[in-house]
């Protein structure tokens, strides 16, 4: 099966083209968000380069979150307007996966933590047992300091990868024991990483529906902005 | 700061020094009642950022996007029912990015508004004359000292 995979979710704008044993091409730009400028030249120079057919293509993974709205917005509509043109199907996966995904076979805890903004992240925890991804928890949207206080307790390595460890690096190292850092050629989303847990899911049958398939716009709950406020209130009372 | 202004384009001047003295990740508030000029001070910024183009109010569009020396997000929430609606755009994105936002109406959205913003108040002072205007501009963060620098 060939498969064309691309994430825009995250500051990275990535392309790539699997079959079930390899990576055949990928392209990714992590450099300023301008998604929707480059995104179809890079499918097209991949396919240039390639020399591979769009009608050689079998299947589209898209990412489906979380991250930035319109990053998402923009890899969703691009790959169901593929899909339904080509009439193949496409499945979508979520960055979070990938990116822990990146630190395949890694011990202990894996935890891809994307910038929310306002100092929260986009997160789930991950454990890599029996040669496969295993997520743990679900995906949420936490502040880092109420991740911090997830993770103090669990007795065992931590390794961070995404876009918000730039951002809170140093904190976590303050706060936490025997915490890891991807590297900085891990420590993005790449399509090919996406692309092969879609292609898992390819196999199994497992697709999205065009119509139905929507993002995960990771949000906190109601609740919990209403109580914000309400404290933010009383702050400045 | 404080402003009288008595006609349309000293309200455009003041915007248009604003926009000469903008950085990157600055976020304009404009709150005052329709008819006070808030439109017309945002096209003044614009201009003062060197966009050349044509800025209208984006009271339909939410949010209109312009490139001059710097980004420009121009938003007006006036018709936004809930500060969910506007988050669930995106809005986080375009505040926190390096653009300069203007947003009219900020204090229907008070809630999502970070405290680092510029505050300019523009109210009708109707026991001077029909066309005065008092501009008013507050900020915390020091970032907006250059401020001090407009004239009229």
């Amino acid at each position: 099966m060939k498969i064309l995979s691309i994430d825009s979710a995250t500051a990275a704008a990535t392309c790539a083209i699997l079959n079930d044993d390899n990576v055949l091409g990928e392209i990714t730009f992590n450099y300023k968000k301008q998604h929707s400028l480059i995104l179809m030249p890079i499918i097209d120079e991949l396919f240039n380069n390639t020399g591979i057919n769009i009608s050689d293509i079998d299947a589209f993974v898209a990412s489906k979150g979380p991250g930035s709205f319109t990053g998402l917005r923009i890899g969703l509509s691009t790959i169901k307007g593929l899909s339904q043109g080509t009439g193949k199907p496409f499945v979508t996966v979520s960055t979070l996966d990938s990116l822990a995904n990146n630190l395949a076979y890694t011990d202990g805890i894996i935890c891809p933590i994307l910038d929310a903004l306002r100092d929260n992240v986009y997160t789930a925890l991950y454990t890599f047992d029996n040669y496969e991804l295993n997520r743990t928890s679900d995906y949420i949207n936490i502040s880092i300091d109420e991740l911090i206080n997830i993770l103090k307790n669990k007795n065992c390595n931590i390794s961070f990868v995404g876009d918000g460890v730039a951002k809170f690096k140093e904190k976590l190292i303050a706060n936490l024991p025997a915490v890891h850092f991807a590297p900085s050629h891990l420590n993005l989303a790449k399509a090919s990483s996406l692309g092969e847990l879609g292609l898992k899911l390819l196999s199994k049958g497992t697709y999205d529906d065009l119509y139905a398939s929507v993002p995960i716009y990771l949000r906190k709950p109601q609740a919990e902005r209403e109580y914000e406020q309400k404290m933010r209130l009383n702050k400045n009372e | 700061m404080e402003f009288v202004v008595t006609t349309v384009d000293q309200t455009f001047k003041i915007g248009e020094q604003i926009g000469a003295l903008v950085n990157s990740g600055d976020i304009i508030c404009l709150i005052g009642d329709l008819g006070t000029g808030k439109t017309h001070l945002a096209k003044g910024i614009a201009k003062g950022l060197g966009i050349e183009d044509h800025v209208t109010s984006p009271t339909f569009t939410i949010v209109n996007e312009y490139t001059g020396r710097l980004k420009l997000y121009h938003f007006d929430v006036y018709r936004v029912n809930d500060p969910d609606e506007i988050e669930a755009i995106g809005f986080d994105e375009y505040i926190f990015s390096d653009a300069v936002s203007i947003i009219e109406w900020a204090n229907y959205i008070e809630e999502l508004i970070p405290p680092n913003n510029l505050t300019i108040t523009m109210e009708k002072v109707t026991k001077l004359g029909y066309n005065y205007r008092k501009i008013n501009m507050n900020y915390e963060d020091k970032r907006y000292d250059y401020i001090k620098e407009i004239k009229i």
